[in-house]
């Protein structure tokens, strides 16, 4: 028992003691110790009420008892409240400056339930979207934001970012992302990306642009290269120059052919079409097509001629043989390239394999990059755009497939697309499409 | 006990019900979404002379049919299952009429396509969207704030809208005396002009159907149809109601 009720039964048995010794001496005892508990009641009852009053707040009525237990549970009250109190205030300030923070973002933040209805929002939401917390919160975010690649991307799980116009400035752009943080509870971040966007936006004219321009003027001096060839009155001594100056000018048309391919492929964002495509023709015709060069590779094909693909010819063409093309030119003369066309667990691949002279481990996530070449010299001598797997790169990704790229130094190395189920059909229907 | 199965049951048909309710809505709204890019992108592949773009969009436009026919059926189910009363069945003939005019819309959209694609073959193509550019922008905006609208339940705001097609009229009206004059005084030019003008033609329907949906909108919320009847009366009844 703490000590402060020792003391306080102490005086209750004292007041008692007083009481009955009074009794004693004047009479009628029973009534003196009545009269005792009944002032030892009205007391309490005095000071419970000043409790009870202190805990409503009315600070001055704790004075009521200066020791003892009362004084002290009063006093412990007191000190709670104050704590609280401090608490209180704390948090408070804790919270406007979160607020505060939050409203300075430049980003949008918005925290959306399960049902991707809005929870909070920040000032830059206000800003960016136009949500107004007044009438906003509860709503689906996807109503309010509708465009369909939004919605989409709500209901998937991917982590990446993706585009959309702000539904209050069509011409502007934001970049979104949506962060799972809690068991119910995401985070939606939009960034105002107009300015970037407008930037790449331009570069993508500016070489859509300058590759078209640049074509009908090398169309020209090709021509007149060829006439001057082939004109017997042309000094013996300008023969090989003007041989050079026709090879440099293939080579740049076919630079600027790739150019204005890779843009054509960067500018559209829809996937690519749909329709059947043979694709163990397609590699056929390709591997016979490289066959009548000089000096190749072996060249040998392992495909399961029942599996087409749901894609464009055009593309995927162009994927196919820039891949091939890039084994049989980096692959020296007695080597092997392996072409295989095979369905895996995920959908089908394609694999191309050579015996060719690698790629560096630290340089394979870089040769997707346009231009990069790992040994500038040597694909140059090739013959080499330099644009080829940046083309290969987005044309897959119109078809929704990945590549890998596999690789050791000097033995050789293995690129494999790897295409996803949806865009895999049966060899069968395709002739049932022909017959139609 | 038995009592308590019964309310429970009864509780989670009302849920499903709302569900369905709430389903049916967003449907509308992403049937909206599409409709809204698709007439975005119209007007991109119109001014930036696109003409693959605007026959994609001409392409894509199944997609909102097939949304409509998906809305409809789920909306006569609702009518059929739930028999909905008061402000749910206004909310289902609201629905069914907006995706109506939703998807006349997107054919108007789909049209916008077409005739980009055959003026962007024309000589001096980067300037045809010129003279349609302030419509083109009154019109998106004016379809965004009717979605919005229909989002929020928003009467005032709907009422607002209606009040601005009268904006939309003028400038189709304004467009399309410009063109009488390009026509006479350069015959030459009428292909062009007219295709521009059935672009604006089509640009002005869509902002009808906004309206008409804002109109809807009004209904659903306030009961009252305010369908063919002077501006002033539509806000009488609105305001009127507000002010109770």
């Amino acid at each position: 028992m703490p000590r402060r009720w020792v003391s306080h039964l102490i005086y209750l048995g004292v007041w008692l003691l007083l009481a009955s010794v009074l009794g004693a001496a004047f009479g009628r005892p029973s009534w003196w110790l009545v009269g005792a508990l009944a002032i030892w009641l009205g007391v309490t009852l005095r000071r419970l009420y000043a409790l009870d009053r202190t805990l409503d707040g009315h600070r001055s009525l704790a004075i009521i008892a200066t020791s003892g237990l009362w004084a002290e549970l009063l006093a412990r009250v007191q000190r709670y409240k104050d704590k609280a109190r401090y608490r209180k205030k704390k948090y408070h300030r804790l919270l406007r400056e979160v607020r505060e923070s939050t409203g300075a973002l430049h980003d949008a933040g918005v925290i959306l339930n399960q049902q991707n209805e809005i929870q909070w929002f920040n000032a830059a939401a206000n800003r960016l979207l136009g949500l107004e917390a007044s009438r906003d919160n509860g709503q689906r975010i996807d109503n309010l934001v509708r465009h369909p690649a939004f919605a989409a991307y709500l209901r998937g799980d991917s982590d990446n970012v993706i585009f959309v116009p702000s539904p209050k400035d069509p011409s502007s752009r934001l970049s979104v992302q949506v962060i799972p943080y809690s068991r119910h509870q995401r985070l939606a971040i939009f960034r105002d990306v107009t300015q970037e966007y407008r930037l790449e936006r331009t570069r993508r004219d500016f070489v859509a642009n300058a590759s078209h321009e640049l074509r009908s003027p090398l169309t020209v001096f090709g021509g007149y290269l060829d006439a001057m060839l082939g004109d017997d009155g042309i000094a013996t001594a300008w023969r090989g120059p003007l041989a050079e100056m026709r090879r440099q000018t293939d080579r740049m048309a076919r630079i600027v052919e790739d150019l204005l391919e890779l843009s054509r492929l960067e500018s559209s964002d829809s996937h690519a079409s749909r329709n059947l495509v043979d694709v163990a023709a397609m590699l056929k015709a390709i591997g016979a097509e490289l066959s009548e060069a000089p000096q190749h590779p072996s060249l040998s094909f392992d495909l399961d001629e029942n599996t087409a693909l749901l894609g464009d010819e055009t593309l995927l063409h162009s994927i196919f043989q820039n891949l091939i093309n890039n084994a049989v030119r980096f692959t020296p003369e007695g080597g092997s390239v392996e072409v295989a066309w095979k369905k895996s667990s995920a959908g089908v691949d394609l694999a191309v394999r050579d015996t060719g002279i690698g790629i560096p481990d630290d340089l394979i996530p870089r040769v997707t990059e346009r231009f990069f070449r790992v040994d500038p010299g040597r694909s140059r001598a090739a013959g080499g755009t330099g644009l080829g797997l940046a083309i290969v790169k987005h044309a897959l990704q119109k078809h929704g497939a990945t590549l890998s790229i596999t690789s050791q130094l000097g033995k050789g190395s293995e690129f494999t697309c790897h295409f996803p189920v949806e865009r895999v059909a049966a060899r069968g229907g395709m002739r049932q499409v022909a017959v139609q | 006990m038995r009592a308590m199965e019964v309310e429970d049951f009864g509780h989670h048909i009302s849920r499903r019900f709302n569900e369905d309710l709430e389903h049916v809505r967003n449907s509308v709204l992403k049937m909206g979404g599409l409709v809204e890019e698709q007439l975005d992108r119209a007007l991109q592949a119109l001014s930036q002379a696109d003409s693959e773009l605007g026959l994609k969009v001409a392409h894509d436009d199944y997609k909102v049919n097939e949304l409509e026919v998906a809305i409809d059926e789920e909306c006569s189910k609702i009518l059929a299952t739930r028999s909905p009363a008061a402000i749910d069945l206004r909310l289902i003939v609201a629905v069914i009429k907006t995706i109506t005019d939703l998807e006349r819309i997107g054919d108007e959209a789909e049209k916008i396509g077409f005739l980009s694609a055959r003026l962007a073959t024309t000589d001096n193509a980067a300037n045809n969207y010129r003279e349609l550019r302030n419509l083109a922008r009154h019109v998106t905006e004016m379809l965004h704030r009717t979605l919005d609208t229909f989002a929020r339940l928003d009467a005032k705001e709907a009422l607002a809208i209606v009040k601005s097609d009268e904006e939309v009229d003028q400038e189709y009206e304004a467009i399309y005396r410009q063109s009488i004059t390009f026509m006479m005084e350069d015959p030459r030019s009428i292909t062009r002009v007219m295709d521009l003008t059935w672009a604006a033609r089509a640009l002005e329907r869509i902002g009808d159907h906004a309206k008409n949906i804002c109109e809807y909108v009004i209904y659903m919320v306030h009961g009252k149809d305010v369908r063919h009847i002077n501006v002033e009366s539509i806000e009488a009844r609105v305001v009127g109601k507000d002010v109770r």
